[in-house]
């Protein structure tokens, strides 16, 4: 299973810094960093490269940490591809409830993060539309 | 000036006889009652007839424990089918504090407000609007009866609202209300806004100004920005409600109506009375309730009684404010909230933690409950819209309980600081 770590995160300066610097310490690199706030607070979304050992390490810290389960799709970096990728997932009725996208090579490739209701489903679709869904080993 | 003369400018001597006579009926009353009967037959409580009034001392106190073990019926001394009402507490933790009054305790409680009104100036002709809170709580009601009796117009608007309670203001032209203090300077910053000039456009002249204490300061201050008199009112449910006791024109100092309620100030740690004007808690013993008499309650209220007499000629002697309470009782915009009711609620929903913090700060001159609660590490389902719907629930169950829209803060697990021992989780900052 692919997963990101979920982290609550009081939303004042230093707090952040403080989740970055744990996993630093345990020398584990962070692959897709995003965060969502609701004015003083906030949930900050990271995949990092060991997710297992992350996770544990943070636990440890007494952070409130969770799994959500993800599927990273690879599109091309040219207009369009994540429209093409969304119609996909929507006109087979898949909601998307979290999604982030990091561009891995200018004007070549680009990683689409997604959390959605249905995950075998959605992994499905995208692999019968001939999108690339990255695996453990990639991410 | 005086609404029953004789009794307000009774002669001393007088008055403390008349006591000692009410005190010996309040105790043959109370017997009837099964809290007070269990408490002779365990020897704790005897009823014979008392010869001096110093012999009170004697007799043991009634707490609001007490009060709340004796739920619902302990505590009543006639039939229930001679009760008209009751009032209650809103408290779900444990049993409330119910209050049950006949139809001759309505009409005493009337009578005692509308003394407290006529003494500070309110006639007939007088517009009375109530800006107290109706229901269970006795402050909006009391008045409300006492009003009627004196036989002044009464708008029974309650509390909040500002903008009706402006339009009344000015359209009936309302010359008493009945307001929280710090309501009151809140509703001056809709003056303001409105650019209505509360000192020349209304036709205000007197605010009875109750249930939560307040400062010399504000008082002042009140009277200033209204260009009126504002008189301090004291009173708890388990007496009657507000009338207990309540400022005269002199205003230095609330009249306890002694011909209503015996008053002693005890060492709220050892329980001994202290003499005139050393500060303690306020002990009541009921004179003319007659659905529930209480002897020698505690209120958990801190003031001290005020020596010598008064220029307005009442006998009656006087407390001073209210200086704080025994308890861990708070008291926001004039709601009672005990911390347990917070806590129990709080413990009740799984994705929180163990620890929280209580802040209660001023804001626009009113009250505000800020609530810190540590999100539970174990519970955490990673989504910032079950955060909100969480933040959100916790604020509609401590509505529901308390009263009183607390704002919740959520923080990080295990970042609340830990006290060495018993925890301290309640920092009230509005004197800060």
């Amino acid at each position: 299973m692919r997963y990101q770590l979920s982290i609550f995160m009081e939303n004042r300066p230093g707090k952040l810094e403080a989740i970055t610097k744990i996993l630093a310490q345990n020398n584990i690199n962070i692959r897709g960093i995003s965060l969502a706030s609701a004015g003083e607070f906030g949930v900050v979304k990271i995949i990092a490269n060991e997710s297992d050992r992350a996770y544990e390490v943070l636990k440890k810290a007494h952070f409130a940490v969770s799994k959500r389960e993800i599927v990273i799709a690879l599109i091309n970096d040219t207009p369009g591809s994540l429209h093409d990728l969304l119609k996909n997932l929507s006109s087979n009725n898949i909601n998307v409830e979290d999604c982030y996208g990091i561009v891995l090579e200018e004007g070549e490739k680009a990683a689409i993060v997604l959390e959605v209701e249905k995950f075998p489903e959605a992994e499905r679709v995208l692999k019968a539309n001939n999108i690339t869904v990255m695996s453990d080993t990639e991410i | 000036m005086y609404w029953e003369k004789d009794i307000e400018t009774m002669d001393r001597r007088e008055l403390d006889s008349y006591q000692l006579n009410k005190l010996n009926e309040t105790l043959q009353l109370a017997g009837r009652s099964p809290y007070y009967r269990s408490l002779s037959r365990r020897e704790e409580l005897n009823f014979k007839e008392i010869k001096s009034i110093e012999e009170i001392k004697e007799l043991p106190f009634t707490t609001k424990k007490n009060l709340q073990d004796g739920f619902p019926y302990d505590f009543l001394a006639v039939d229930l089918k001679d009760v008209v009402r009751l009032h209650s507490s809103s408290g779900t933790t444990g049993n409330p504090t119910v209050v049950y009054h006949t139809k001759e305790d309505i009409e005493t409680w009337e009578n005692l407000i509308a003394r407290c009104m006529y003494m500070t100036g309110v006639r007939e002709d007088d517009i009375f609007q109530n800006m107290m809170g109706y229901g269970l709580f006795t402050g909006g009601i009391g008045f409300h009866y006492g009003a009627e009796k004196l036989g002044v117009l009464t708008i029974p608007i309650g509390p909040g609202n500002s903008a009706r309670q402006i339009w009344f203001l000015r359209k009936f032209k309302t010359s008493v209300i009945h307001i929280l203090p710090s309501y009151a300077l809140r509703l001056y910053s809709f003056f303001n806004e409105m650019e209505i000039n509360p000192r020349k456009d209304l036709n205000l002249k007197i605010a009875f100004i109750g249930a939560e204490s307040h400062s010399e300061e504000i008082r002042r201050k009140i009277e200033d920005l209204y260009g009126i008199k504002a008189y301090n009112s004291y009173g708890l449910s388990e007496m009657c409600g507000p009338g207990v006791a309540f400022e005269c024109p002199c205003q230095k100092g609330m009249h306890v109506w002694e011909d209503h309620f015996y008053m002693e100030i005890i060492n709220p740690d050892t329980g001994k009375v202290l003499p005139e004007g050393e500060e303690g808690e306020l002990v009541l013993t009921t004179f003319k309730r007659r659905a529930m008499p209480l002897i020698r309650y505690r209120t958990g209220d801190l003031t001290r009684i005020i020596p010598g007499t008064c220029d307005c000629g009442r006998t009656h002697r006087r407390i001073d404010r209210i200086k704080g309470r025994t308890d861990d009782m708070l008291i926001i915009n004039g709601v009672n909230i005990f911390p347990i009711q917070i806590e129990m609620i709080l413990m009740r929903i799984p994705e929180i933690g163990h620890n929280y913090l209580i802040e209660i700060r001023k804001e626009n001159y009113m009250d505000r409950l800020y609530i810190k609660v540590e999100l539970n590490e174990e519970v955490f389902i990673g989504t910032l819209f079950e955060l909100e719907k969480l933040q959100v629930r916790i604020t509609d169950d401590l509505k529901s309980e308390l009263g009183v829209t607390p704002v919740v803060k959520l923080v990080e697990p295990s970042s609340l600081p830990v006290s060495e021992g018993k925890a301290k989780r309640v920092y009230d900052l509005r004197n800060n």
